[in-house]
């Protein structure tokens, strides 16, 4: 899609004295069918919030409440500050479910005899109050003046939200101009949260008479889930496989279909605002016996006309096609033998023969595209609800479904319609394809999507577009919804579901039809097993995957002791193409934060393609092959088997992995991310290189024996956000935990190489001749780390109070480089929290400096160690006054690794010097290797230890850890 | 990959590995001999160069470090005909035995005149603390410090006037 997106960088407008604003919802609320049942606010207690800033605003309406300050953060923490109380919702009322009977139907009689194989079938369909949060994070901003309100969002159903915005703020609809990327696509299929953030904006700018911008997020997920459905569609009929469809049973439970802003909704101002009653007059095209169809009259306040008939059809036309399902039939001669209507017949034939109806889908089995095909079919009354002159539709679409990632994309579109103007079938599949099947996730849309917020933008400084030069005001405000007929499009929700039953067996009765849920769906249901309900007596595509997916459920489950696993059949190698350049690319983020590089390339050798030695206490193991290379790496590897290996530890062949490969943390990765990392590397160049044969002593070269050791040490369960913690926190611990793996390294491991937890987390550990530090309270750290040190360090490559990042961490440094800043600042605050940090050096960190700088003086007794000091280090490790580039800029008296207890890294650096190819500009000092002696070195850092670590204990046998660390591998 | 590297006022366009160190650039592929090669752990001093004015040891920097920096070489130094005050110095002191430390002592003391244009004797011994000279000469190259400084200021005289 080429349209332009509110992103995180900018504001779409930046009105004189904007302010942001936050909501604060109650903790419970939900829709019940008829109403909003919620937590009453009885108090509020702002007085926290005036030691914050005395520019925070507090805004009550009913229930409603936000908090507006001048920035974002501000008001986020204003929010947090703020003390409520709530009431709690009458008990009573949240197990009521309430489903007013219908007043009025359409019944046609006609009184038949019923035959004995008569099979009575049933089924729900659903409606959701929103159909998700949004497409992506961004901006939604309010301006009022007199004689408008203007408001900047992404909405779907512009006509709802006006009407919702003029009951919020009491302004006439003609006053309210609806601004956004997205109206050409505006199809009133169905709500998303734009609505409610720009209700929430309303609310909070007309209270505080100032412009005010909210930002829209997956955390709007809350209203989306407390929302639920908006309607629920029962249908049964009756079927015979040898007589047409009889009893055909149509209702609606809820009168609206349609749910308003959730602000609108708290404030109150939603009630005894009444539309009066209406009567809905459904129509079904087809011609059974018996026919009952019921939705209701009466208050039908906000509720749009044509939203009954979208949701009518679609129910309609996805049950329709499950009958024929089950009664073995096509799905176009079951419509054609019901419709009296002879235009009707011939549009859905012409139809079916220009989509070349009932020829095979080409499709390749062994392809993770699943292809599919449906049929739906719509008679909508014209303007006088007459249906003889009413415009005729019928839809055939094609879907590929991507069996790993489950995106669905609508391939072809053919749409007939017998009347009326013209049928853009271009523009209605990319709007069918936004609407209902979304995009390609960002790498930042984790979970449920959710990306991070922007960094608190300045208020007063005008860095985004002011008003006079961002697109006019729409002046035909009805434009903005005259893309299509909104009812005329109730066939597609239903055509794409038909469709995706066709690809893969899975009936979907609730749109939308997003990556996540189809994922969800796919890997729920397993061959032989009702999905859902659904009569499986069908073609089962998806069969092939499905087993694999189904055996990974299994492997995650109790049965993990078990020692041999099954090989995952190899697969041909995905097609480059098979991905999207988007996915590929959140791939190659993904690929940084776990840093695979770093272990699977060898010094000088191709990226990826295995090879590097780990020395470890059971012996030396050497990383493998990741590139797609067929033979000797990972080409071969279906996604299954992919995931497999990530989450379990488990090679494609079935044999078990050792955990120097840090499956136990990738385990926490999310799928989302884990498919855009096979796809990433399944598009690189591939590499022939044969893997080395690891040189273990016995026991530890039986594979067999890790899987007790993982169901003894190996927790597969994805990593959840921990709702206490913040938005920062959650998405650091993510991936810390996760991706990062930083406790592979930073954590001591057990006598049979499990990372230790607890108090050990993260407490620090050795590792290939180096020590990764305690990241925890251990930190040996002699000025205390902050969360600011921790960011510049690895952001960077240096701290001033710390050091240098080298060793096996310049490569760390160097991949998260690609990451963008907010991740890398949430990992610096996850390890901050591990370590109780402050969040910048304290004014104590800058005395301690000076102090340990002032107690630097020469040890006695070391003389030979001074020497060697003078000849060798300080040339540019002693501040003779004068500057030099070549000096390091900071004293060894800060160095964590002289503080350390554990003389490695110093042993390390002295033999192999620091070089800043991994990180430009953190300096680079020579190797002694060549030039010392093993008594030399340890002669040098028992004389470095006593002078700049003079509080500690002296390092004891040096000259024998020398040794070990010279030893090559 | 290609770096960019600006010696005594020229730019140069250079295909050779980031680690690749100043020094044999410096030698090897621009052919400046003026600075030498010692001890190669940058302990001695006979590499030195200026980079952006500040003495730095060319054996012990990677090409990569200096790129887009301003270097000086020994052989960058006299404007034309006209050595450099610290150049001048050294000759009129007769402060060179084998020589082969000289470039490392003239860079430093450029280097320390550059920071401090009167250095005291403490600040002087402590600039060249660091340069290695195997033959003895410390005195007059001592010497030869202490007479830059009155060059030097002389110079700057000049051309201020």
């Amino acid at each position: 899609m080429g349209e332009p997106v509110l992103g995180a960088e900018a504001l779409p407008v930046h009105p004189t004295g904007l302010v942001f604003g936050v909501v604060v919802r109650p903790p419970h609320y939900r829709w019940d069918g008829l109403s909003l049942v919620n937590d009453r606010l009885i108090a509020v207690d702002d007085k926290a919030l005036a030691a914050l800033d005395d520019t925070l605003q507090v805004v009550i309406e009913g229930d409603f409440v936000g908090v507006v300050a001048k920035s974002l953060t501000l008001a986020r923490q204003g929010a947090e500050r703020l003390a409520l109380r709530w009431e709690p919702a009458l008990a009573s009322d949240s197990t009521r479910t309430v489903e007013p009977a219908p007043q009025q139907s359409v019944v046609r009689q006609h009184v038949s005899q019923e035959p004995v194989s008569r099979k009575h079938v049933s089924q729900e369909y659903g409606w959701p109050s929103r159909l998700r949060w949004g497409e992506a994070p961004g901006w939604v901003v309010v301006e009022q003046s007199d004689a408008t309100l203007r408001v900047w969002t992404h909405t779907a159903t512009p006509e709802a939200l006006r009407l919702d915005l003029s009951r919020a703020t009491g302004r006439a609809p003609g006053e309210i101009l609806i601004e956004g990327p997205e109206h050409h696509l505006a199809t009133g299929l169905g709500r998303h949260c734009g609505d409610d953030a720009a209700v929430d904006a309303a609310l909070m700018a007309k209270a505080v008479g100032r412009p005010v911008a909210v930002w829209l997020d997956a955390g709007y997920m809350g209203d989306v889930q407390a929302l639920g459905q908006a309607q629920r569609m029962t249908l049964a009929a009756s079927v015979d496989p040898h007589a047409p469809i009889t009893g055909y049973r149509y209702r609606q439970a809820f009168p609206r279909g349609d749910v308003a802003a959730v602000g609108l909704l708290l404030s109150g101002r939603a009630a005894g605002d009444e539309g009066g009653a209406c009567a809905v007059a459904l129509h079904s095209p087809y011609t059974f016996d018996e026919t009952r169809l019921s939705a209701h009259t009466g208050v039908r306040d906000g509720a749009r006309e044509e939203l009954a008939e979208i949701q009518e059809t679609f129910a309609r036309e996805a049950f329709l096609d499950e009958l024929a399902r089950a009664r073995g039939d096509d799905a176009l001669t079951l419509r054609v033998s019901h419709l009296e209507d002879d235009r009707g017949r011939e549009l859905l034939e012409n139809v079916a023969r220009r989509a070349e109806w009932g020829t095979a889908l080409k499709g390749d089995s062994a392809s993770e595209l699943a292809r599919g095909r449906g049929l739906a079919y719509a008679q909508l009354p014209d303007r006088h609800d007459r249906m003889e002159s009413g415009v005729r539709s019928a839809w055939i679409a094609e879907v590929d479904v991507n069996r790993i990632t489950g995106e669905v994309r609508l391939t072809r579109l053919v749409v007939g319609q017998d009347s009326g103007a013209e049928v853009d079938t271009a523009r209605l599949q990319s709007s069918l394809q936004t609407r209902l099947l979304g995009r390609a996730p960002a790498f930042d849309e984790w979970g449920d999507g959710g990306g991070p917020p922007p960094a608190a933008l300045p208020a007063t400084t005008g860095t985004a577009l002011n008003s006079e030069t961002s697109a006019p005001p729409s002046k035909d405000s009805a434009r903005v919804s005259s893309g299509f007929d909104e009812a005329a499009l109730a066939p597609g929700v239903a055509v794409i579901a038909n469709a995706l039953f066709d690809a893969t067996g899975v009936r979907f009765r609730e749109p939308p039809f997003t990556a996540t849920r189809v994922r969800r769906a796919l890997a729920q249901a397993v061959p032989g097993q009702k999905a859902g309900g659904t009569p499986t007596s069908v073609t089962f595509k998806g069969r092939r995957w499905l087993a694999a997916a189904a055996l990974t459920t299994v492997a995650g489950s109790a049965v993990m002791a078990w020692p041999w696993k099954g090989a995952i059949a190899p697969i041909a190698r995905p097609a480059a193409t098979l991905y999207s350049a988007e996915t590929i690319e959140r791939g190659r983020l993904v690929a940084a934060a776990g840093d695979c590089a770093a272990c699977h390339t060898v010094a000088g050798g191709a990226t990826n393609a295995g090879g590097h030695a780990f020395d470890t206490p059971f012996g030396t193991l050497y990383s493998t092959n990741i590139t797609p290379d067929e033979a000797t790496g990972i080409g071969r590897w279906s996604y299954a088997a992919f995931e497999r290996a990530m989450r379990q530890g488990i090679g494609r062949d079935g044999r078990h992995l050792y955990p120097a490969f840090p499956y136990t943390a990738f385990a926490k990765t999310s799928d989302a991310d884990l498919q855009a990392l096979y796809a990433y590397l399944m598009a690189q160049p591939s590499v022939s290189a044969p893997p080395r044969d690891n040189a273990l002593s016995f026991p530890f070269n039986q594979r067999a024996l890790m899987a007790p050791w993982n169901a003894l040490f190996h927790d597969p369960t994805p990593f959840s956000p921990d709702p206490a913690q913040s938005e920062l926190y959650n998405r650091g611990a993510y991936l810390a935990e996760g991706l990062g793996h930083c406790s592979a390294c930073h954590s001591p491991r057990n006598a049979l190489g499990a990372e230790q937890g607890g108090e050990r987390y993260l407490a620090g550990a050795l590792v290939d001749g180096w020590e990764a530090p305690a990241l925890n309270t251990l930190s040996r750290a002699p000025v205390p780390w902050s969360e600011g040190a921790l960011f510049d360090y690895l952001r960077t490559g240096r701290a001033d109070l710390h050091g240098v990042a080298s060793g096996p961490m310049a490569p760390v440094v160097a991949g998260l480089a690609e990451l963008p800043e907010y991740d890398v600042r949430a990992i610096a605050h996850y390890v901050a929290r591990q370590m109780d940090a402050p969040v910048v050096d304290a004014p104590a960190s800058a005395a301690a400096s000076e102090r340990l700088l002032a107690a630097e003086t020469g040890p006695v007794g070391q003389e030979a160690g001074e020497r060697l000091f003078e000849g060798a280090c300080a040339a540019c490790h002693v501040d003779n006054g004068v500057p030099g580039f070549t000096k390091a800029s900071m004293s060894l008296a800060l160095n964590t690794n002289l503080h350390s207890d554990h003389p490695d890294n110093v042993i390390q650096s002295i033999l192999g010097g620091v070089h800043d190819s991994a990180v430009p500009g953190t300096g680079s000092m020579p190797g002694f290797a060549d030039s010392f002696s093993n008594t030399q070195v340890a002669t040098l850092a028992a004389y470095l230890r006593a002078r700049f670590a003079p509080e500690a204990d002296p390092w004891q046998q040096l000259e024998q850890r020398v040794a070990e660390i010279r030893r090559p591998h | 990959m290609t770096l960019t590297l600006k010696v005594n006022g020229q730019e140069h366009s250079l295909h050779v590995p980031r680690e690749t160190s100043l020094l044999a650039v410096l030698r090897n592929d621009l052919a400046l001999n003026g600075p030498k090669y010692g001890c190669g752990l940058g302990e001695c001093g006979a590499c030195s160069v200026l980079v952006d004015g500040i003495a730095a040891r060319a054996c012990v920097l990677s090409v990569a470090a200096v790129n887009g920096r301003e270097v000086t070489t020994l052989d960058g130094l006299a404007q034309g005909d006209r050595l450099d005050p610290v150049q001048q110095a050294f000759i009129d002191a007769q402060a060179a035995q084998c020589g082969y430390c000289l470039n490392g002592m003239i860079l430093s003391v450029r280097s320390l005149l550059n920071h401090t244009p009167v250095p005291s004797e403490a600040q002087i011994i402590a600039a060249l603390d660091h340069n290695l000279c195997r033959c003895g000469t410390h005195l007059e190259i001592l010497d030869a410090a202490r007479r830059a400084i009155d060059l030097d200021a002389a110079q700057r005289g000049d051309l201020d006037g």
